[in-house]
């Protein structure tokens, strides 16, 4: 009937400005219609006629498996939900999941993997990280569902820039990109993101996975040899700092590096892959290592073979296709960076690295 | 055999003594006959007959629970905080109405409007289901199934535990067994007299509908490629028995059943759009809707087994004579 109905997840703990961003969302001018699913029911200040409230009960599967862990709140949510849709006369447009600080974003990313039913009528499209960038330094040092939001995400919101120095903004940035080196950080006041940076970003999409720049891995704002892109989210002269000046932030951030217990490994090879041995390569390692890799994304370049294979993993479930065929004058080259907890990193990139033709 | 199109889904249809009666996502409810109600402001998520055998009690994404007759429509009670309704059931026999909200189950007498009975789960509650004599009542949650007495209001439940999240429940017509649908495509079961475990799996597909037929000593379910039928014969219900399966196709699955459990006779609507009825014990399928299209997601039949209705996915309807 209809097309699948994208999701998006918003995670963030308390104060870091979730309910700002969201009402922005619902009352920007898009002609959109949005359900919201709050994590509490009848929660005050937002500003939709489609909220509805879900427990954050998370179920785990009767085979024992984590990984299969869901959120049985969202199943039943999303199946009322998809009861108002109707053919050519949608109910609404898309579903804004919010959770609390304490949720687990890995089984409300796996509940739209492993249930059927909500798989065959919704598609994840992405996982916003909000952190406040006054109190997020705390919080990641505190809190491992803090760590673990931001490492899931496919973008991250540093909101409440206004709050603090460009000095520490430039530490809690290269903190951010060290847990999650995929996702774009955009840099907000009062939660003012444009909404095409929260919105159908595609971050499970494998025909979106078009780039993914592990050596690139553009340092934080501020920090030395950031270049700005597209994702900076932010006019360029609004900060107009001095690069010496954070030059020395540089050293002084990773003087004071906080080894967090996630981080993200970036992988990258020149020669082409033997595919076979790569595909057993990433099964084995999301077999045995699935628990502790939070998300995973890469391009490789298969030896014989003119299109890019595309893979995407969250914990155990595993995406991958080919896509698009190489440009004939595009760089061949494999890629793929994987965020975990306890990864061996030396032990990843040999293995990568075995996998060449 | 008759038929209509709604621009809403239909999200659930019931037979109440006088015919079909189709419940819709735009929080409507239509007759047979024509007669129209448009008392939810939402979508109705379940619906079961009264138990006057007068219309139908719908449960709505606006927290109320609403009687639905020809002629008028009025709320019988509503969630706290406006909660879903997400489950009902009722009891001609006791003359009781259930439902759920949230991790709360109410009840309701259908003849005093000051009664009201209201039991707290620890978690969500998915499924509502009377036994047959309507003094108890068995809800699906996370974790198992909880027995409560109907009327009494404290009380603590008999919890019948088994790991996994449940979301589904009947009972069986001599009261005997509760079975659950689960999660992880597969239904569990427990002899009630020693809370025995029945564990019956084997399902390509989450199972939608159970339904009881051939005086209780079959259960019909969906979620294979064709209708599976338990045998609940003796003391030791489908313990140690193969299941059978009717109207194997390869290339749909079953995406309901309905049956009577009086009556020999088993409805079935396809992931594919049919619809087919069938005699157990019998040979064949008697297609009712041999047209493929939009997946089946309503099934109802009368009380008598006479009549079958069903709904697909694109809001067409249908009723005919089994």
């Amino acid at each position: 009937m209809t097309d699948k109905i994208p999701v998006t997840v918003l995670t963030g703990y308390l104060g870091a400005g979730k309910t700002t961003l969201l009402n922005r969302i619902l009352t920007e001018d898009h002609g959109k219609r949005y359900a919201v699913i709050v994590n509490e029911f009848g929660e005050i200040g937002i500003d939709n006629d489609l909220v509805v409230g879900a427990d954050e009960d998370v179920f785990e599967m009767n085979n024992g498996c984590v990984c299969c862990t869901v959120r049985g709140d969202l199943i039943r949510v999303v199946a009322g939900l998809m009861k108002r849709q109707r053919p050519g006369k949608p109910a609404f447009d898309a579903i804004i999941v919010e959770t609390t600080g304490l949720a687990d974003p890995g089984p409300v990313a796996q509940t739209f993997f492993v249930d059927e039913d909500v798989k065959a009528k919704t598609q994840l499209d992405s996982v916003t990280a909000l952190v406040d960038a006054k109190h997020v330094m705390a919080r990641l040092d505190d809190s491992k569902e803090a760590r673990e939001q931001v490492a899931f995400a496919d973008r991250i919101i540093l909101n409440k820039v206004d709050l603090v120095d460009e000095a520490e903004l430039v530490a809690v940035e290269a903190r951010l990109r060290r847990l999650n080196p995929l996702a774009p950080i955009t840099r907000a006041e009062r939660a003012n993101v444009p909404l095409d940076q929260v919105l159908g970003l595609g971050g499970f999409d494998l025909g979106r996975i078009l780039d993914i720049n592990p050596e690139f891995a553009n340092p934080a704002h501020g920090e030395h040899g950031h270049v700005h892109d597209e994702h900076c989210g932010h006019d360029h002269h609004d900060h107009d700092h001095d690069h010496d000046h954070a030059h020395d932030h540089h050293h002084g951030a990773r003087g004071h590096a906080h080894e967090d217990d996630i981080k993200g490994i970036s992988l990258s090879l020149d020669r082409p892959m033997d595919g076979t041995r790569f595909t057993a390569w990433l099964d084995r390692l999301l077999g045995e290592q699935g628990q502790n890799i939070l998300r995973a994304k890469g391009i490789i370049d298969v030896n014989g073979e003119d299109r890019r294979l595309v893979f995407q993993a969250v914990h155990m479930i595993l995406e991958g296709d080919l896509q698009k065929p190489w440009g004939a004058n595009e760089r061949r080259w494999s890629r793929a960076v994987f965020i975990g907890r306890e990864l061996d990193e030396a032990a990843l990139r040999a293995g990568f690295e075995a996998c060449a033709a | 055999m008759r038929t209509s199109n709604f621009d809403a889904q239909i999200t659930a249809i019931v037979f109440d003594a006088e015919g079909a009666i189709f419940a819709l996502g735009d929080g409507s409810v239509r007759f047979e006959g024509g007669e129209f109600s448009a008392a939810h402001d939402g979508a109705i998520l379940c619906a079961v007959a009264h138990p006057s055998g007068d219309g139908v009690i719908t449960g709505g994404d606006d927290g109320r629970l609403i009687w639905h007759r020809r002629t008028d429509a009025g709320v019988l009670a509503t969630s706290a905080r406006g909660q879903w309704i997400d489950a009902v059931d009722a009891s001609a026999e006791s003359g009781l109405i259930a439902f759920s909200a949230g991790k709360i189950l109410t009840v309701l007498d259908a003849k005093d409007a000051g009664f009201r009975r209201d039991f707290q789960h620890e978690h969500t509650v998915s499924g509502v289901a009377f036994e047959p004599k309507g003094r108890r009542i068995a809800t699906s949650t996370y974790g198992g199934a909880a027995l409560w007495f109907a009327r009494i209001a404290e009380q603590r439940p008999t919890f019948l535990k088994w790991a996994g999240s449940h979301t589904a429940v009947t009972f069986s017509p001599d009261g005997t067994f509760v079975v659950t649908a689960m999660q992880d495509s597969q239904l569990h079961g427990w002899r009630l007299k020693d809370q025995k475990n029945l564990r019956m799996g084997g399902y390509p597909s989450k199972v939608r509908a159970m339904s009881f037929l051939s005086n209780g000593q079959l259960l019909a379910t969906s979620g294979a490629q064709g209708a599976v039928l338990w045998p609940f014969v003796g003391a030791n219900g489908p313990m140690g028995r193969e299941a059978t399966e009717i109207g194997f196709d390869e290339g749909s699955l079953v995406a309901l059943v309905a049956s009577q459990p009086k009556h020999g006779v088993l409805a079935a609507g396809l992931s594919d759009g049919r619809v087919w009825l069938a005699d157990p014990a019998g040979q064949g399928l008697n297609f009712l809707k041999a047209d493929r299209g939009a997946p089946i997601t309503a099934l109802a039949m009368s009380a008598d087994a006479t009549r079958v209705a069903w709904a697909d996915e694109d809001g067409n309807a249908g009723v005919a004579e089994a």
